[in-house]
């Protein structure tokens, strides 16, 4: 009988199919060649041909308060601009940053981007980001319409690349409960002079039971907080936080030094917060203030929209309250707030930017939309309207402050400074780790070694 | 004529196009989302390479340099993220070995346990140690993130009402437990708890392989419970202790959610473990290229513990 023999696939055959399945793979990895990235749109760029419709896409984070507002007015820009179509997405918080970074890499991300100011610079740095056409607002046209510490988060190397919508505050007024105000026999709403005397009520109302804080007198233990405090207390002490070379950080000088010795005190002497059990991953200002464990609280009136959405049965009457200051003239930094982006791969920079100013400089839309999200407002004509009060009432502190902060600067990478660094060493310090001394040595070190590796000194 | 043995016959060639075109899809699916991944992982990291800064060719080059062995060597430097790294790597092997004995000597005694009752109390008490492990782990990292709060959780509301002191379970830096610091240890904890039931339905599957002759043998030759236990459960269970040990510790090299959602790596860098600095590195300092090199760093780490682990628990028997 005569046997045939089969064989098996054959090496030449396995290795052909693997071939033919790798190239189908990398020519779907690849997928088709992206358009050069553009900067500005060339002068006298040709609109879209009539009768054609524009597609452009916006993105933005999930947020139920900014996607609702959002939406609201893209259909307001329908009825203006029916030919230019908005295709709206948003995403989780933590996706929305991974989103951006990956399709900047595939140069395929959305036209139009709602990005939050404090990562702006980098991406400018790293030309992933459109200028903004001289025609749509020039910078010194800006400079007149917002507010500086917004605006310059979206300014690097003297040119523009994006509108603010929010100005994100942290100083200039403190969350206080007024019940607890009511029970210690303080006066409401106080009126300090001074942050001895806030000290003082926030020790009245400051509670234990046994050896464990229930009440926090004063909670400005955060990772958001202590920066914001450590860069006020500098600046109006009449110093500086970055060094002679405007790169470099300076935590060595005496204004740094009597900051962080009051942020101590108030701590370990004055105990209106116990470091342990209030801090910035354990009982958080945002959500303690909201369930009646803090008396005086440090955070932005950011946290409104977001804590009334969190602890919606808070019974306890609350209002935010002028804090005071140090020395003569109010002086502090911020981080740029929520704003618009133009990606340099948009196939239509011009509508695209022109949806953005939409949004950001026309004063109904930015009123709206300041509104809606319960942010303060980063143009100038919204925050001075009297009218923005009868919407956003816990506001009026903060709006009086306005003027006088400037943009925290280029700290190279922000969150490790802010966490990394100062979070971390100063609480170690109020938690009785360091001496004061030794934590502005510390912070000093480990912000300028990151500082160099980024810029490769 | 003799019968020559049967040989297994060669398939068709169309019964080999066959299995070639139905093992294309998920071969295409594997090089997508696993192969070509992990290619670019590794051409990364010897670039100083971050998504939000413009390149040549795949983003490389231009604003992304080409930096060889630089990632590497910054691991074992006294820069910040080289610090960062060391202390990530350490926090990690602490949470690795402190976790994978008391698993074991958690869910080992209990499957035994659980295995000599009856079929229908067997069936109960599996399933309520295994719910936690079907739960979502966010979900356990927020509620145990709650017993744990040091104002109002019930750890703390139980010591209290007892007269004792209340702990900052979380975020005390300076108070440690069996020289582990308090935070670590809690996490440790909620991480056992959560992960228990997994090996304890592994361990009751392998109990359950075990031929009772030998149960049965051992009994009629005098060996009492933990006799039998010793000398005939453990050695028997052993490829099943091997599985559940080389798991425990790859999956404790991975642990990201609890450290994530209740600590964030703190208070100063007492819970900050490798995934998590990783992560950080990656999206929140968008330093991709490095946080690859440490991604690369943890591969080779994961796999010199399970060869080393395979080699040591291997067996030369077989039942």
């Amino acid at each position: 009988m005569d046997i045939q023999v089969r064989r098996g696939l054959s090496r030449r055959e396995f290795l052909r199919v693997m071939g033919v399945s790798a190239a189908g793979v990398l020519a779907a990895a690849c997928g088709a060649p992206a358009a050069a990235p553009a900067a500005a749109p060339a002068e006298g760029e040709a609109p879209a041909a009539a009768g054609e419709k524009i597609i452009l896409r916006m993105w933005s984070h999930q947020n139920t308060a900014f996607v609702q507002t959002n939406e609201q007015l893209i259909s307001k820009w329908q009825e203006v601009r029916p030919e230019v179509e908005i295709k709206y997405e948003n995403f989780p918080y933590a996706d929305f940053i991974q989103t951006i970074q990956t399709s900047m890499a595939a140069k395929n991300e959305a036209d139009v981007m709602e990005m939050f100011g404090s990562w702006v610079q980098s991406y400018a740095k790293g030309n992933t980001l459109s200028v903004v056409p001289e025609d749509i607002v020039s910078l010194s046209e800006a400079r007149d319409l917002f507010y500086a510490a917004p605006l310059d988060g979206y300014v690097w190397e003297g040119k523009l690349f994006g509108m603010p919508n929010e100005y994100n505050l942290e100083n200039g007024a403190v969350l206080t409960n007024k019940r607890m105000f009511d029970e210690a026999g303080i006066p409401f709403p106080p009126e300090w002079k001074s942050w001895d005397e806030l000290v003082e009520h926030a020790k009245k109302m400051t509670k234990w039971d046994g050896e464990t804080m229930t009440v926090a007198g004063f909670h400005y233990i955060t990772g958001d907080g202590l920066g914001f405090l450590l860069w006020e207390g500098i600046l109006e002490r009449g110093g500086e936080y970055f060094a002679e070379d405007k790169v470099h950080l300076n935590f060595l000088t005496p204004q740094a030094e009597e900051t962080v010795q009051w942020l101590a005190d108030m701590a370990i002497k004055d105990k209106v917060v116990d470091p342990l059990t209030f801090n910035g991953s354990t009982n958080w200002v945002g959500d303690s203030f909201f369930q009646g464990m803090v008396a005086i609280g440090f955070i932005g009136p950011w946290i409104v929209p977001v804590a009334r959405q969190n602890h919606p049965d808070f019974p306890d009457p609350w209002e935010y309250v002028s804090a005071p200051y140090y020395g003569e003239k109010m002086a502090f930094a911020a981080d740029a707030g929520w704003g618009k982006v133009v990606s340099p791969n948009s196939k239509h920079i011009r509508e695209a930017w022109e949806f953005a100013k939409f949004m950001t400089m026309d004063q109904a839309n930015a009123r709206q939309w300041n509104v809606g999200t319960g942010t303060v407002p980063a143009l100038k004509s919204v925050a001075e309207d009297p009218t923005l009060l009868n919407d956003l009432n816990w506001l009026g502190p903060s709006l009086k402050v306005l003027p006088y902060g400037r943009f925290v600067g280029d700290l190279q990478d922000r969150d490790f400074v802010w966490y990394t660094v100062i979070e971390t060493r100063i609480t170690e310090t109020l938690q009785g780790q360091h001496t004061v001394k030794e934590c502005l040595q510390l912070m000093h070190d480990e912000a300028n070694a990151m500082i160099d590796s980024k810029i490769g000194a | 004529m003799a019968i020559a043995a049967s040989r297994r016959r060669p398939l068709s060639r169309s019964q080999q196009w066959f299995a070639a075109s139905a093992l294309t899809p998920i071969m295409l699916y594997m090089m997508a989302f696993t192969l070509l991944p992990m290619i670019w992982a590794v051409l990364i990291t010897f670039f100083r390479y971050s998504p939000t800064r413009q390149g040549g060719l795949l983003g490389l080059g231009g604003g992304n340099p080409f930096v060889g062995l630089s990632n590497y060597a910054d691991l074992f430097s006294d820069s910040p993220s080289g610090k960062l790294f060391r202390i990530a790597v350490q926090n990690t092997l602490i949470f690795a070995l402190a976790v994978l004995p008391l698993n074991l000597a958690l869910t080992l005694p209990l499957a035994a346990l659980i295995e000599s009752i009856n079929e229908r109390l067997k069936t109960v008490f599996r399933t309520i140690y295994f719910l936690p492990t079907v739960t979502s782990l966010v979900a356990v990292s927020l509620v145990w993130g709650v017993i744990y709060n040091p104002t109002f959780g019930l750890l703390n509301l139980v010591l209290r009402s007892l007269g004792l002191k209340g702990m900052a379970w979380l975020s005390d830096p300076q108070t440690k437990v069996l020289g582990i610091a308090l935070p670590m240890f809690c996490l440790i904890i909620t991480y056992v708890w959560q992960d228990m039931g997994y090996n304890l339905v592994i361990f009751i599957a392998g109990l359950q392989s075990i031929p009772d002759v030998f149960h049965e043998a051992a009994r009629v030759d005098g060996a009492n419970a933990w006799q039998r236990f010793w000398l005939i459960t453990l050695p028997l269970l052993r490829p099943t202790l091997t599985f559940v040990i080389v798991m425990t510790m790859l999956s404790s090299w991975q642990v990201f959610v609890i450290f994530y959602v209740m600590t964030r790596g703190g208070p100063g860098n007492a819970t900050r473990t490798l995934v998590l600095h990783i992560y950080e590195t990656a999206f929140r300092h968008q330093e991709m290229g490095l946080a690859a090199t440490m991604a690369m760093a943890l591969f080779l780490m994961i796999l010199v513990t399970t060869l080393v682990q395979l080699r040591v628990l291997r067996q030369e028997w077989e039942y």
